[in-house]
């Protein structure tokens, strides 16, 4: 996931006309609401080392406005994106801004990143080979980078859910895996608290 | 037949015989050699010596420049804009050889990032040092821990251990920004509020100034443009080049030399039918100015090897002049009496004639003192046209009219007239007014009269060139080529050092907003002692046991084993990166034309500045002031300060050719030289005075037509001193002839839009009206002899 944002840089999209089956059977079963909020369990295998690393947080997917990926422990860490924008704090301290002036692909980052954590499969096509298949109202699908290049950066990413997206699996090329469940799902304007509002 | 008459058949038999060589040489040219006029503006500035780091610094920027087009093609959306450009592509396919696509590796991020990975410790944003040496040890622990935990914190290159402070990513992010541009979908991309564009550079492979490029390049861009806009109609295309300015130049000024040539052909023809109520006249005047021409090209192209096509429009209005010496003749045989021989009538005439020519000779050759080498044709081209002309003149026209042959049309006699009733310079109480009042008025008017020696003012390109290269460089935000800063040292080791040093000057600019940013090949290799000095600086506040990375250790339950292996890894020892390393990799691929690299035993380079403003030109030129082995270049000031320095020199040699003319008047004229030389000194002041009224910016081609000025109306001045009193208005016809038809020559070259070619258009236009006018007001009245 860490690699999306340099790789998108080098991405590549090539449009695709109309979904296939199984990702319009997927589209169907999920849930598309303005505003996404819940919890997160990350966990990281990191190749050279001996223990995972975990940590857990809160994210917000508002759509038309952008994605908050909130970290609270153990090390407190606030990520946005916007259309405008990728910004990362680290208490009051900007630690990283990447602004779409300068970064043409900020846009499209922010495009892949909502879609992934919305489950928008249609928007994911242009990107990668979507491979899924459906059981009841659960569905899975693999996501395979078109462009050799962008398969390098991020490697194979896999999701799995229901009426939202319940888990997020990346596996790098260079070993690091990255584990990620989402909980606590909450939708509609009483989702987001008015600390989240204001940072968005 | 008498002998006098024998000896000038002798002379016209051989000028015949030169005629033919002429005519046969300007057959091989034309038909033969297909000969084609330069249309190189910068072929008219002056050739300078200049130390060869600079000159090679200027090929390194300017002449890749040169050869480039860069087109835009660009739509709200991507996909719209792909279309447009496989589209303009297509077109470009058709005729191969033409047009290059700038070749785009198709490096993946990771070989893109091969060459500095391993030297990732050395490499550092200017900030980041700041802020190892200032922020404290729990902050950079921070940084590393919420790097690792986080979901994703920006760029990450590798595995964690080979950046695990997030550094050399940083390093690599502001490398990315010192370009808009973009890979995407094999294409490259740039995008501003409105629009994604893909970004095409295409080299072309004739040289931009020769007309094979400007007949082949240009149509096909401007088809290719075309089927983008077919393919998708919202879509915008963008052109830049050289090639673009250079095919308006020259279309501009072919046009331009036609419409001019002809006028004053039209006007001439005109004229001299109204006079003489004949056409032999007209055949003989357009006989002599043909074979000046003819002649011009040939010397010209013997001497020099080539011409330039501005020479060509200047030597269309010399038409304007080399009709004098015909009229002159031609006047005089229409009122000579029918009995007197015409070889007898030009021995009477030839040293009017004679003087006329030298002082239109000198004029001309004026413009030989310029160090312009297009001038110095011009120069040449001018004096050989008008000898030419002269001479065909003086052998042929005796044989060619006797007497009797003219009769005298109803516009001679009635501007013939005009003569009686004009007023005349008498030393009285008017006179001073009037003179006391001109004065006045013209020194007022001087006194308003700005100078504007900027080159940019000699060139006037199509407003929608202009257009597209303004959006061009905001979009790319693309350095200028015509202004940088050099730096030189013994060694590339001294230069990297320099760099350094100037960019730490340049630092308070770009904060201040003066500038964007900097391009310099030590944004890509420190120097040696820089790199060296960041690996201690590294190891000491980061790696160091007991530091950052052991607290990052302890945090992630890692031994003491891991972090110095980590340390191990990062510090394994490494001959430094160095200009000749990064040159082979394809990422110094956009970079390389900024190293010079070894030129007699000096090593150099180029800082590029991006997204500068004209404003900020002083502050630039005083960053680098006492700084050793650097140099700001600027192209532009440089060229406007010589044609500065030239307009004023110009100054003093047009009144040097004032004295000249002088004397060579006084040991015929004597106390009447004066008359000969006021009108053209009058109008010359007047004009001068016109041009500060009207606000205009006096520049170097204001002076070089007061020069050309002198030539002309000195003929007017001498016609007039041939023949004193008011008795016989020959003289007065001839001047009105010449004038007329200078007029018509040098006006229309006033409608020019090259704004160097109207300048000196309309000084021609205003002197040579005025000075028209004063002839017979100081000509001499009394009816003397000469000596």
């Amino acid at each position: 996931m860490k690699r999306l944002i340099f790789a998108l840089a080098i991405g590549a999209a090539c449009a695709v006309a109309g979904a296939s089956a199984p990702i319009a059977k997927i589209q169907a079963l999920l849930a598309k609401p303005t505003v996404l909020c819940g919890r997160f369990d990350q966990t990281k295998h990191l190749a050279g080392m001996k223990k995972p690393l975990a940590s857990n947080g809160r994210f917000c997917v508002v759509a038309g406005k952008g994605v908050l990926w909130r970290t609270l422990k153990p090390f407190p860490n606030t990520l946005r994106l916007t259309r405008d924008e990728i910004v990362s704090f680290q208490g009051e301290r900007v630690a990283m801004r990447l602004e779409a002036k300068q970064e043409p692909t900020v846009r499209m980052i922010n495009s892949v990143l909502f879609s992934l954590l919305s489950g928008d499969l249609g928007q994911l096509e242009t990107l990668f080979e979507v491979d899924g298949g459906v059981e009841g109202s659960t569905w899975n699908v693999a996501l395979k980078a078109r462009q050799p290049a962008l398969a390098k950066a991020i490697g194979a990413i896999s999701l799995d859910g229901g009426a939202y997206v319940k888990n997020i699996q990346i596996v790098e090329a260079s070993g690091d895996k990255t584990f990620i469940v989402f909980s606590e799902i909450k939708t509609g304007e009483g989702a987001i608290t008015l600390e989240e509002a204001a940072l968005l | 037949m008498n002998p006098e008459v024998k000896r000038h058949k002798w002379l016209a038999w051989l000028w015949a015989l030169v005629v033919c060589a002429l005519l046969g040489h300007n057959a091989y040219l034309w038909v033969v050699q297909r000969i084609v006029p330069d249309t190189d503006i910068l072929a008219l500035l002056p050739v300078q010596e200049r130390d060869r780091v600079l000159q090679e610094s200027f090929t390194h920027m300017v002449d890749a420049a040169q050869q480039r087009v860069i087109v835009l093609v660009g739509a709200a959306e991507w996909n719209d804009a792909k279309r447009a450009a496989d589209a303009y592509n297509a077109v470009l396919a058709t005729q191969p050889g033409v047009l290059e696509a700038v070749k785009l590796s198709d490096e993946t991020q990771g070989d893109w990032l091969a060459p500095f990975q391993k030297h990732s410790v050395a490499l550092l944003t200017a900030q980041q040092e700041a802020q190892l040496r200032s922020a404290s040890p729990q902050f950079w622990t921070d940084a590393a821990l919420a790097k690792l935990y986080s979901a994703f914190s920006g760029p990450k290159l590798g595995a964690f251990r080979d950046d695990p402070f997030g550094l050399f990513s940083g390093w690599v992010q502001e490398r990315a920004q010192e370009t808009p541009v973009r890979p995407r979908d094999d294409k490259l991309f740039v995008a501003d509020g409105e629009r994604q564009y893909v970004l095409m550079p295409l080299t072309m492979r004739a040289p931009a100034f020769s007309m094979t490029a400007q007949q082949t390049v240009v149509p096909l861009l401007e088809r290719a443009k075309q089927a983008a806009l077919k393919a998708a109609p919202q879509a915008k295309v963008i052109t830049a080049g050289v090639v673009l300015h250079a095919s308006a130049a020259s279309s501009q000024a072919e046009g331009e030399m036609s419409t001019i040539g002809l006028g004053s052909l039209a006007g001439i023809v005109l004229l001299t039918w109204f006079t003489f109520r004949s056409l032999r006249p007209i055949a003989l005047v357009l006989l002599s100015i043909g074979i000046g021409f003819l002649g011009s090209l040939s010397v010209c192209w013997l001497l020099f090897g080539r011409i330039h096509l501005l020479t060509l429009v200047f030597g269309a209005s010399l038409i304007g002049v080399a009709q004098d010496y015909g009229i002159y003749f031609l006047c005089n045989r229409l009122s000579a009496d029918p009995a007197e021989g015409s070889v007898r009538l030009l021995k009477r005439l030839l040293p009017g004639l004679c003087l006329t020519l030298l002082a239109a000779v000198i004029g001309y050759m004026g413009l030989g003192f310029t160090p312009f080498p297009g001038l110095r044709h011009m120069a040449v081209f001018s004096a050989v046209g008008l000898v030419f002309a002269w001479l065909t003149v003086v052998c042929w026209f005796p044989l060619l009219v006797s007497g009797g042959t003219l009769t005298t049309g109803a516009l001679a006699h009635r501007y013939g007239a005009t003569l009686a009733h004009w007023p005349q310079a008498r030393l009285n109480a008017r006179t001073l007014v009037i003179a006391a009042l001109f004065v006045a008025v013209a020194g007022f008017g001087w006194s308003r009269l700005g100078v504007n020696d900027d080159i940019r003012s000699l060139q006037n390109p199509p407003k929608h060139l202009i257009d597209d290269q303004i959006k061009l460089s905001k979009l790319l935000d693309a350095p200028t080529p015509v202004q940088y800063f050099l730096v030189r040292g013994a060694s590339a080791e001294i230069v990297l050092q320099r760099e350094e040093e100037l960019k730490r000057r340049l630092d308070p600019l770009i904060a201040a907003k003066r500038i964007g940013g900097y391009q310099a090949m030590s944004n890509w290799v420190p120097s040696v002692r820089t790199q060296l000095e960041r690996r201690a600086l590294i190891d000491s506040k980061l790696l160091a046991p007991g530091g950052p990375l052991d607290a990052v250790a302890k945090a992630i339950e890692e031994d003491s084993a891991w972090s110095a292996a980590t340390r191990a890894h990062l510090m394994a020892p490494r001959a430094p990166l160095t200009p000749a390393e990064f040159l082979k990799t394809p990422p110094s691929e956009p970079w390389r034309h900024l190293w010079l690299g070894d030129i007699d035993g000096v090593h150099a380079s180029i800082v590029a500045l991006r997204g500068m403003s004209m404003a900020a030109l002083p502050e630039l030129r005083r960053a680098g002031e006492g700084m050793e082995g650097v140099q700001w270049v600027d192209k532009v000031a440089e060229i406007s300060s010589v044609l500065g320095r030239y307009r004023q020199y110009m100054g003093w040699v047009v009144l040097g050719a004032y004295a000249v003319v002088f004397a060579l008047l006084y040991p015929r004229y004597r106390g009447n030289a004066w008359r000969v030389l006021a009108p053209s000194a009058v109008a010359s002041i007047a004009t001068l005075a016109v041009l500060g009224l009207t606000g205009q910016a006096l520049q170097l081609f204001h002076v070089l037509a007061l020069m050309l000025l002198l030539g002309v109306v000195v003929d007017y001045g001498i016609f007039m001193q041939e023949h004193p009193g008011r008795r016989n208005t020959t003289p007065w016809l001839a001047v009105g002839l010449s004038a007329a038809n200078t007029l018509l020559a040098f006006g229309l070259l006033g409608l020019s839009r090259t704004p160097a070619l109207q300048a000196f258009g309309l000084t021609m236009l205003i002197g040579t009206t005025l000075a028209w006018l004063l002839v017979p007001y100081f000509a001499n009245t009394k009816e003397n002899e000469h000596a």
